[in-house]
């Protein structure tokens, strides 16, 4: 019998490396599909209430550098009229018109790919494109005090510099009149306007930016950095801890120099909010664009076809199979026990909505509160089914008492417990119960180790966005995972946890 | 870690796997299951093929019919409450008599007749039975354990486990209760297995857990050298089982009673694999010297039994 099973796990094994070999030199498919930096959308909503006659709102827009591309964007505007202004290197957005005393509210968005393969080469500053807010002779007093960094590569400059923004190295205490003055300067004008100010007395060139940062959720305040002209790029820096920004393809710039990210006339502006989401479904679209629009029957039953929001949940569901060829391995070649077949795979998709720590955390605690009070149940002595009943309206109970703690304390990962599966929650607390009393604490506990252990993993691969596109692109993948399914089918052989079962066997027969 | 795993195939272990894969799937067609997971199909199923059981006094079906219990019981002072679908001794209830407050049952707790009734309740709900399916309690004859293991068994009652393929016994134990299995015989709750040797029914060193013993670690008494009466009858009942459930590879559970003899328990179609440690030898070496056996062997039980005698007797020392 082992023969049948061997020929199908190579038949899937064939099936699913010959459809791959075909997509991959018949229809151009990439060997290892993967998404090229992020794709954001970005909205910007403004509301003012305009005063009499013409009024006018003026906002910055994304800015298309830095390996940032926008790639569509469009304004509501209502009865005002809009203007896409350039001042210097920034792009305003003006909204104009007479809208009486009436409430208007506008809205712009914009899709953004950050961190794409190539980087355009960065426009160098200009003479006087820049100005400063010091006092003329405060910034000759710190060219003449730091005159001597002048002769430095731009570099070394910049790291003389910070280590005098951070009190380090050399600068750490102020005895020298250089650091002195320096000081005096930052008290008077601010971290941010005295790092420009040394920067241009030591021949740098500096600029404040204003833009966003890149990542899910609504921001109401820009995000501020400077940026330094090293030669050929520019350098960001956070002016309030002096530190690199490591990743600048994460922050989007609204308005460089001096120009204000937000500029009413004539109108009092009520709100202002930047909304940025991720958009991975679409980042993939962009990357397999050929895949949607070939007419190859395999393309057009490709997953690329489906509505965004069944393919959002099928990248997820194309995993789960990976999951359940976990436990097998674990359960029958490593030995180890765990609740229930499919739980920990179950676990795993809940986890994706409450955060692992959440996750795990609000499980362990439900299981603790429902083993109690099965504790305590088990002496009423009531009868299989509705003792089950019992048991589920009590985690039901559990969820609601979480998601109203949640709400008070402002933590949406308590709310999100109602997407832990209730039933295999349910079930797992009496397994617990069970295999306590029946097998001690310590199986119980080695049981919930493996369990955990499993569900984590499969968390893990679950969100693996990598492994994600693989299987969206190739779905013909899922037939290997059955092919190792069937084979560990088959799998005749000692557990390993047999090894130590049978350590004792000695005598040969 | 390799040299582990040749190590236990040299010694011919059979692994959970293995079993399941090549000896369960193979050989236990599932629609035959019913009739060993069943104690009241295995039942009537023993007494047509002439097996001795206990005896069965009533049999309690339905919730309605409960409250008819006590009366049904009035003269029977001793009884054992069982679910028919149970499994590893759960469940099950021994009374050694009754008074006014209720049942007295074997380790000397007295249960009202309430907790009596819900105890029936909670069998018929299926809280023991292996599905979690509705159930059947079985009110049968309380065995009296033959006296020969009173030195090596902690109160309740022992039983003899004998692993039969396709017709052959191929390995014995007999299982002895202890403190930690609270007068229950079964292993993976704290009992003893202690290995038999096949052909002259002289038990063997024994096992607790995963680890090797040969005293009783209750009484200190030896556990090796007892030997099993009646233990020709055993076997020869034990060849029947295949037969009689058409169950290739299953494990027959007999209880000795003073007075009837051998009695078989129940049948089990997946026996565990622990009877290998308390046999210090592997069962797969075994089962495939019965798949080379020549055919004449398997007509008869008698010539299966004296096979095996043959062939598994001088493996042991």
């Amino acid at each position: 019998m082992k023969r049948p099973a061997l020929l199908l796990a190579i038949l899937l094994c064939f099936l699913a490396a010959g459809l791959m070999t075909y997509r991959i030199l018949k229809l151009g498919y990439p060997l290892f599909p993967m998404a090229q930096g992020q794709v954001w959308q970005v909205v910007i909503e403004a509301d003012i209430e305009p005063g009499q006659g013409e009024s006018q709102l003026s906002l910055g827009l994304p800015l298309p550098r830095r390996g940032n591309v926008l790639l569509e964007e469009s304004v509501t505007s209502g009865s005002y009229s809009f203007n896409l202004l350039r001042q210097g290197s920034n792009r305003v957005g003006a909204w104009s018109g007479d809208g009486g005393d009436e409430r208007q509210g506008f809205r712009y968005r914009a899709v953004v790919v950050s961190g794409p393969k190539r980087i355009s080469p960065e426009q160098p500053p200009r003479e006087g494109d820049y100005t400063l807010k010091i006092a003329k002779e405060e910034l000759t007093a710190l060219t003449i005090f730091f005159a001597s960094w002048k002769n430095g590569t731009p570099k070394l400059r910049l790291e003389k510099i910070l280590d005098l923004f951070k009190r380090e190295k050399e600068f750490s205490s102020p005895s020298s009149p250089a650091v002195q003055k320096w000081a005096e300067v930052e008290k008077r004008y601010g971290r941010s306007e005295s790092l420009l100010a040394l920067l241009a007395a030591v021949g740098l060139t500096g600029r404040p930016v204003k833009g966003l940062r890149l990542e899910e959720g609504i921001q109401t305040q820009p995000t501020h950095w400077i940026e330094i002209w090293l030669g050929k790029t520019w350098e960001a820096l956070n002016p309030e801890t002096g530190e690199r920004i490591k990743n600048p393809a994460q922050l989007l710039p609204l308005a460089v120099g001096d120009l204000p990210v937000v500029k009413p006339t004539n109108a009092k502006l009520t709100e202002l909010r930047w909304i940025v989401n991720r958009q991975v479904v679409r980042q993939w679209k962009l990357l397999f664009e050929r895949i949607v629009r070939s007419n190859h029957w395999l393309n057009r039953w490709s997953l690329f076809h489906l509505p965004d929001n069944f393919q959002q949940t099928f990248r997820i569901l194309l995993l789960v199979p990976i999951g359940a060829l976990m436990i097998s391995i674990l359960r029958n070649i490593f030995g180890f026990p765990t609740f229930g077949i499919f739980m920990p795979v179950l676990m795993a998709l809940a986890f994706r909505s409450t955060g692992l720590l959440f996750g795990i955390g609000m499980f362990a605690g439900i299981l603790l509160v429902g083993y109690l009070a099965r504790r305590i149940l088990d002496r009423l002595h009531l009868l299989l089914v509705p003792r089950m009943s019992v048991m589920l309206t009590l985690v039901i109970c559990c969820f609601t008492f979480l998601a109203l703690l949640g709400n008070k304390l402002g933590q949406k990962e308590f709310m999100a417990v109602g997407l832990i599966p209730f039933v295999i929650l349910t079930m797992t607390i009496e397994r617990f119960f069970v295999v306590i009393e029946e097998d001690g604490l310590r199986k119980a506990l080695m049981t919930s180790a493996g369990s955990t252990a499993v569900s984590v993993i499969a968390y893990l691969v679950l969100n693996w966005e990598r492994l994600q596109i693989f299987f969206f692109v190739y779905p013909e993948l899922m037939l290997g995972v059955a092919a190792l399914q069937v084979l560990i089918g088959r799998y005749t052989g000692y557990r390993l946890s047999e090894l130590f079962r049978f350590r004792n066997l000695r005598k040969a027969s | 870690m390799l040299g582990e795993f040749r190590r236990l195939k040299e010694l011919g272990v059979l692994s959970m796997n293995s079993r399941n894969a090549d000896f369960i799937m193979e050989g236990n067609p599932r629609s035959l299951f019913p009739l060993v997971d069943d104690k009241v199909e295995t039942k009537a199923l023993a007494e047509k093929y002439q097996i001795p059981t206990p005896a069965l006094y009533y049999l309690v079906e339905h919730q309605g019919s409960i409250k008819e219990v006590p009366q049904k019981m009035a003269g029977i002072s001793e009884f054992a409450v069982k679910p028919a679908r149970g499994s590893g001794g759960n469940g099950i209830l021994l009374i050694k008599g009754q008074n006014d407050k209720g049942f007295l049952t074997q380790s000397g707790r007295t249960i009202t007749r309430a907790e009596f009734a819900y105890h029936l309740s909670t069998i018929l709900a299926g809280v023991y039975s292996l599905e979690g399916l509705e159930d059947k309690a079985l009110i049968e004859a309380l065995i009296h354990p033959d006296p020969v293991f009173h030195e090596v068994a902690y109160q309740g009652v022992p039983d003899e486990r004998i692993v039969v393929y396709r017709g052959v016994p191929v390995m014995a134990m007999v299982r002895l209760p202890t403190r930690a299995s609270d007068g229950k015989a079964n292993l993976h709750k704290g009992a003893i297995g202690v290995g038999i040797q096949l052909d002259n029914g002289l038990t063997l060193s024994g096992v607790h857990h995963t680890d090797l013993i040969t005293r009783h670690p209750d009484t200190g008494h030896p556990l090796n050298n007892i030997q099993i009466p009646y233990w020709e009858k055993i076997l020869l009942m034990s060849a029947r089982v295949t037969e009689m459930t058409g169950l290739n590879y299953i494990g027959a559970d007999f209880v000795l009673d003073l007075d009837l003899g051998p009695v078989l328990l129940e049948l089990n179609a997946r026996p565990g694999l622990a009877i290998q440690l308390a046999n210090q030898s592997g069962l797969r070496g075994r089962l495939e010297k019965i798949d080379q056996a020549p055919r004449e062997i398997f007509q008869t039980a008698e010539t299966r039994v004296a096979w095996a005698r043959e062939a598994f007797g001088k493996h042991l020392c």
